[in-house]
Order: structure tokens, then sequence, then C-alpha cells
């Protein structure tokens, strides 16, 4: 418990339309070691909120212009605001109204005339907590991508899945473990931060999501967990930026004497199944079905064919005429009853938008 | 009956050692100044039979009065605040006058205990 640490200090805002109740909070607050502003009413608080960020709210419930309730309500509806904790001030007498506030989201509730005591407890376990579930966040932001943290914030968590139209791409270094034998293992950790730092790039530069990282090897998808305006065309300029990169980066490479890469990348469209996956303690945000089954074989028929970008005919229909596609003809695919028209994207060529 | 003092002096004692005399001064100066413009308000919602100022206004007095410990005042704010909010403003003229009166003698005792610090 956050007992033996130093009590925490944050920007807190008091709203009570009684001048005599904000002066003596915000004094109290401030003898804690916070900062404090005011505001008087609930339009003001939201108007406050909005302008500068805040780690809690104190709040009176009975205000002129909006009321406790209304503001809450309005906080809740709002994802930025929405995870600032709020402690309700109210009357000894008000116990009901502060229930009806507690199920509408606030943290907890003080009752005036408030004790210090009391006070300082309240306030630190909420900013104690507020500084656990920011921790959280920076995590899912860190492990998880910036469209899966927000459609987390927005839906909340839960496991299961829809139907999406979506593309899918995997991509993966070529004979990666005789690269892996011939080096340190500090020296192929390297390789592969440098790798995955420029496909990143490349991918969300055209609004793709990396969403699995698997030794060599990734999967991106262009069109979940939020809709995707052109992904076919952006996948394929993502698919033409990677190897662009990774012709640049072969160069730095045996600038040093290392060894170059290279990669095969795999795109189908279609639709997919996506959502989190896993159980309640670890899961994570992905997509399966047929599509993404394609886009996997298409990446591995790469090898066959010996050439690094490989499509298939519902990615290739929506492409702009700019990009440049060679048939392949019909393949027999692993895994698949029918044949498959497949598409090569030539590597190098000038996009004409 | 009524032998409850206009100021309750342990809540008194307990709100000037937390906040420090000259922060309690300006305090009461505040309760002093901000206090019968919402009486005023109280007066007039009354005059106006508008329920919901009424009861916000006897809300606010409640509210802050009790800061100090002032108990039997606080107590008949939370009164017209009940009534308020139950619409019930036919027969309250004789508790907001109560109050008015009331309000003068609190005034009274809260500038002699600044004083007297």
């Amino acid at each position: 418990m956050p007992r033996e640490t130093a009590p925490i200090s944050g920007h807190l805002l008091v709203v009570d339309d009684n001048k005599v109740n904000r002066l003596l909070l915000g004094r109290s607050l401030e003898q804690q070691g916070h900062r404090v502003a005011f505001a008087e009413n609930g339009r003001q608080a939201l108007e406050v909120l909005r302008a500068q960020p805040f780690d809690l709210v104190l709040l009176d419930i009975q205000m002129p212009e909006l009321d406790g309730f209304q503001v809450l309500e309005q906080l809740c509806h709002d994802l930025h605001l929405r995870d600032i904790p709020v402690i309700m001030t109210s009357a000894l007498e008000e116990l009901d109204s502060v229930a009806r506030c507690i199920e509408m989201g606030a943290e907890d509730y003080l009752t005036k005339p408030v004790n210090a005591i009391l006070l300082r407890a309240r306030i630190n376990a909420s900013l104690e907590k507020k500084r656990l579930r920011d921790q959280q966040r920076e995590l899912v932001r860190k492990f998880a991508t910036a469209e899966v943290a927000e459609d987390l914030q927005a839906s909340g968590f839960s496991l299961g899945g829809k139907f999406v139209e979506a593309t899918a791409m995997f991509s993966d270094i070529r004979s990666f473990t005789t690269i892996a034998e011939s080096q340190s293992p500090a020296d192929t950790i390297d390789l592969l931060n440098d790798y995955y730092t420029l496909m990143f790039e490349a991918i969300a530069g055209h609004g793709g999501v990396v969403n699995q990282m698997v030794g060599d090897g990734l999967m991106a998808i262009f069109g979940a967990p939020l809709p995707l305006q052109n992904r076919c065309e952006r996948s394929v300029l993502a698919a033409l930026e990677m190897m662009e990169m990774i012709e640049l980066f072969g160069c730095e490479q045996e600038a040093q004497s290392k060894p170059r890469i290279r990669i095969g990348i795999g795109i189908a469209s279609g639709e997919v199944i996506a959502g989190y996956t896993g159980t309640l303690r670890r899961a994570t945000y992905t997509c399966v079905g047929d599509t993404v089954n394609l886009a996997a074989r298409l990446e591995a028929h790469t090898k066959v064919v010996g050439e690094p970008i490989l499509i298939d005919e519902t990615t290739q229909q929506g492409l702009s005429s700019g990009i440049e596609t060679v048939p392949q003809g019909p393949v027999q695919l692993k895994g698949k009853t029918d044949e498959v028209r497949v598409f090569s994207v030539p590597v190098g060529q000038k996009v004409r938008r | 009956m009524n032998t409850e003092p206009i100021i309750n002096p342990d809540t008194f004692g307990a709100l000037r050692s937390m906040v420090g005399d000259e922060f309690l001064s300006e305090l009461i100066d505040t309760f002093c100044t901000e206090t019968p413009p919402i009486i005023g308000d109280l007066q007039r919602a009354l005059a106006e039979g508008d329920a919901d100022t009424f009861r916000r206004a006897a809300h606010s007095i409640k509210s802050s009065s009790a800061n100090f410990g002032a108990v039997p005042f606080s107590a008949l704010a939370r009164e017209l605040e009940i009534l308020g909010r139950e619409h019930n403003l036919a027969q309250v003229g004789d508790k907001v006058a109560r109050l008015v009166a009331d309000y003068g003698q609190l005034e009274r005792a809260l500038r002699e205990l600044q004083h007297a610090s």
C-alpha cells in the first residue's frame, strides 16, 4: 500500500457554488500539498476541465447552471475526461444523491463540513488509484497500438469478436536462422529492433496497425480495429516502402560488414474476424480467418516465385491504376481447395499518384 | 429548551487549528460578505414562489454555516431547504424571518470570535 510513500500531490479542481466552502476546501488541499483551482458551478467546471489537465475533481451536487449530476453525466461521456476521479462533496443527508453519483461513476464522497483527515485519506487513495490506472494505460499504449488502446478506451475490454472488412499483411525475414547463427545474440536483437522500427514506421505511416510480432515475422492489419479508406492501396504502398527501407538498411548493414536482410510480404483482403483473444488476464487484439491465412500463405509463396511482394486478387482490384502489378497466374496454395489468382508487385517502381 | 450555543466551540476550535487564525479571519469575512446576498435570494425566491432557487439558497446557507459549527442556524437553514424541496413555501415566512434574525446574532458571534484571536 502507498502508506510508506510520500503523499502524492496533484492538480485538483474544487467545484462548489458557495465561496466559503470553496475557500475552506482549497485551503485544506493546499495544506496537503496540492495545487487547487476553483469553479463556481457545473458549466464553469466543464470549461476549466476541458482547458487544462486535472488529477481529481471535488464536486458539489447542488449548484446553479449545471448541477453535480449533469457534470458527472457529461464527464462520463467525454473520452478525455471520464477517467478523472471525482469525489462528491455533500451534506450528510444527501446520501441518496451520493449513491446515485457513485452509480454514475463518481469515485467516492465526503460529507461537508469536510474533515481534514478523511479528506487527506480519500484524496490520496483516489490519486493513487489514478496513478495506477495511468500506469496501466501507459503499458497498454506501449504494448498495444494506439488504435487498439483507443478501441479499448471507447468500448472497454471485452473478449469477443466481430466481422470486419480488412486487409491483412504478413512479413518475414528470409533465412533469418542463418543470419542469427552467424552473429552474436546482441547483434541479432539489435538487428530485429532496427527491422521492427523501420517496418512499424512504414506500416503506421500508411494507416496500418502491427498487431503481432513473432520472432522475425510480423502481422499487420489495415482497416481494423478502426475502418480505413483505400486500405488495399495503402497496404501495398506500405509494402513498397518496407522494401525500400530494407534496401537502405541493407546498405547500412553492409557498410558495417553486417549481413543484409531480405523480406517477403504477403497481402490479402476480405472479411476477417477481429477481436481480443486470450484470457481475461492476458489478451491481444488480433484478426483471424481465411483472409489472414491467405496473406500468410502468400508470404510463404514469395520464396517459391522469387518475388518479394505478393497480393491476392481482391487487394489487386482495390488498387488505383498508379500501381503496377504482374499476374503470377492461378496458384494452388497450401490449405486452399481452389486455385488463387496471385499478383506480384514489382519493387522499386515509381508509383503514379 | 434551546441551550445549544450559537457556535459550537469544539467545531470552531477544530476549524481554527486546521486553517490558522489568519485564514479563519478571512473565511469569516467571506461568510459575512457572501451570506446576506444569499439570504436576499432566499427572500426573493419566497416572494416569487420559486421553490428551486429557495431550496438552493437554503442549502448553500446550511452548508457554509456548518463549517463554523453554527449548529442551530445551519439546522434552521436545513429545515428551509427541506420545505423548498417539498415545494412547501406556504408557511415558511416565519422561519425565514427567524433565519434573518438569527443571522444577525451569528454574524455578531463570529465577529467576536474573530477579534478574540
